[in-house]
């Protein structure tokens, strides 16, 4: 007997704490864990740390809500929407730190936090200055007598959250053919708590068709929420597309703290909970416009 | 397939066309290429390329779909509709970068740089003299810091040739280039380095021993003397008359228009 791992987005949110270094799955404007954002964002957490591969909206959401003081990824941008705005203007104010590195560098600390190594070397990185700026990248000559190659300290965050398409109850996680990233491949091995929403809480048996799409086990897994919708505005292929009019209603308001406190209120906090947020963008005729993707 | 060899030189070609067909002539079968986010110069050359002269040029769209089929390039260069069709997945973490650092495959690679100087360094981190207090905080480096390094021949593409995004010395180094000129890049035990750099004014490449960027042919109707103007460092006097970047072909124009990017998103990154 498997040990139950379904719950509601509030407990699972709640496993956050303040001060958590948080590895959120996202790609520019793809894939990322949005309704748990939102329900961290609503709870009220306070000095988290991020981790990504390109963090986008929820990175800039977080800044808004003042939820973040430091961030360890490879960048932020939400490519075509242009830069996170309220993450860029946390930078530059000093409220976010922000640890750069490139995208092996973060493989390499991720999987060395992932399987107990005190560090895993990269050749990504020499010859830049994102080495001396970094106390966790150290320049590291070849045992064997090859050229030197960068150190890089291992990483484990006190949680990932993930977005998946279909879970069972016990936490174990399928996916959809669709693009993989590190945030799915080694994020969560590496760190300590890993929740984990899903588009829909399927019976096992339909995990056990197709064993091969099974990317994260149940026992990695800490807590499971059933999210239909929930990387939106994000897209989550192949079930829906990113939602180009509300990226764009985003950086309409991003530069004006009034129309930044406003739409967070409409969309972010204001919402009592997952459904409301699904009512607030504009409910099925919405969403039945992201799904329909493979017109765009 | 087109009557590609035969077509006469386009006569309503457009800056961002030449540019294609320009970075498309750098890439042959054989070659495998990769784009990433925002990237519609390098998508719309690999796919001119691929209906041309390079049939067999393998493209990894994203860094994820390998030989796509997309209808159109589409608004991102890095969502699913790029990698469309795709004949395989490639999961980043253990596939994508283990193809990338191994040397055999994806040989080139071409990066847009908020920042580039005479060397071929490229910036995306901070404008501003400290890190941590940045007077600009740009995206970051994400596969650039890497790629500056493994080895890979880098083409640099600017739509926006002006002297803030063309330096004397960029603020902080993200992408590696000839570093400070001459064999430091070599010394640092780097292979590899930039190529070339195509903007919309010119075609740049570097001295083979001093690694200092120079011009290597100018684009139909610009001068030297412009391209100095819009380049925040000195460049070389060229010695002896600069040739003249070739015109696209009827035939690249229309692929480009009609088959590869009928809703203009190339057009997206020019005079920013």
């Amino acid at each position: 007997m498997s040990a139950e791992k379904l719950t509601t987005l509030e407990d699972a949110a709640a496993l956050v704490r303040d001060g958590d270094t948080v590895a959120i799955q996202n790609m520019a404007t793809q894939a990322a864990p949005m309704a748990l954002v939102r329900e961290l964002i609503r709870q009220g957490r306070r000095e988290l740390g991020v981790v990504c591969l390109v963090g986008g909206i929820p990175v800039d959401w977080l800044a808004a809500a003042g939820a973040i003081n430091r961030l360890i990824g490879a960048a932020v941008s939400m490519e075509q929407f242009g830069l996170c705005q309220r993450y860029r203007k946390a930078v530059e104010a000093g409220a976010i730190r922000v640890e750069e590195l490139s995208e092996t560098a973060l493989n390499a600390r991720l999987g060395a936090g992932a399987r107990n190594l005190p560090f895993l070397p990269t050749r990504g990185l020499i010859g830049t200055d994102l080495i001396d700026v970094n106390d966790n990248l150290v320049m590291l000559d070849d045992p064997f007598g090859g050229p030197s190659v960068v150190a890089c300290k291992a990483l484990v965050p006190d949680v990932a959250l993930v977005h998946a398409h279909k879970a069972d109850r016990f936490g174990n996680i399928g996916y959809e053919p669709t693009a993989l990233w590190p945030d799915l491949g080694i994020m969560p091995k590496a760190a300590t708590t890993v929740i984990v929403t899903v588009e829909e809480i399927v019976d096992s048996e339909v995990l056990r068709a197709d064993p091969d799409r099974t990317v994260l086990p149940g026992f990695m897994v800490d807590a499971v929420v059933e999210a239909p919708f929930g990387a939106h505005p994000t897209s989550f292929y192949p079930r829906y597309g990113y939602d180009t009019a509300m990226h764009l209603e985003w950086i309409g308001s991003a530069r004006d703290d009034e129309a930044v406190a406003g739409f967070m209120e409409k969309y972010v906090t204001g919402p009592a909970d997952h459904a409301a947020y699904l009512e607030a963008v504009g409910g099925s005729e919405r969403l039945a416009a992201v799904e329909a993707w493979e017109a765009s | 397939m087109s009557d590609w060899q035969n077509s006469p030189p386009a006569e309503d070609w457009t800056i961002d066309e030449l540019m294609i067909a320009r970075l498309a002539a750098c890439f042959a079968d054989g070659d495998q290429a990769c784009n990433g986010m925002a990237s519609f110069v390098p998508v719309s050359a690999f796919w001119l390329a691929r209906l041309t002269h390079a049939p067999d040029l393998v493209w990894l769209a994203g860094a994820v779909g390998l030989e796509p089929r997309p209808d159109r390039v589409p608004a991102s260069t890095l969502e699913a509709p790029l990698w469309r069709d795709s004949i395989m997945y490639v999961e980043q973490y253990g596939d994508f970068w283990t193809i990338a650092l191994n040397g055999r495959w994806l040989t080139k690679f071409c990066v847009g740089s908020a920042q580039l100087d005479r060397y071929g360094n490229g910036n995306n981190s901070i404008i501003g003299a400290d890190y941590h207090a940045p007077r600009v905080r740009l995206p970051g480096t994400a596969g650039l810091g890497d790629m500056g390094s493994i080895g890979k021949a880098l083409y640099y593409w600017n739509p926006n040739h002006n002297p803030r995004s063309l330096v004397e010395q960029v603020d902080f180094i993200s992408c590696a280039g000839y570093l400070g000129g001459g064999t430091e890049r070599a010394d640092a035990g780097l292979e590899g380095g930039p190529e070339l750099v195509i903007t919309n004014l010119c075609v740049m490449d570097f001295h083979p021993e001093t690694r200092h960027m120079q011009v290597a042919s100018l684009h139909p109707g610009v001068t030297f003397e412009q391209v100095q103007e819009a380049t925040g460092f000195e460049l070389p006097t060229p010695e002896g008359q600069l040739s003249t970047t070739a015109i696209p072909t009827v035939e690249q124009v229309r692929l480009i228009r009609e088959v590869i990017d009928p809703d203009d998103m190339r057009r997206r990154e020019f005079g920013g």
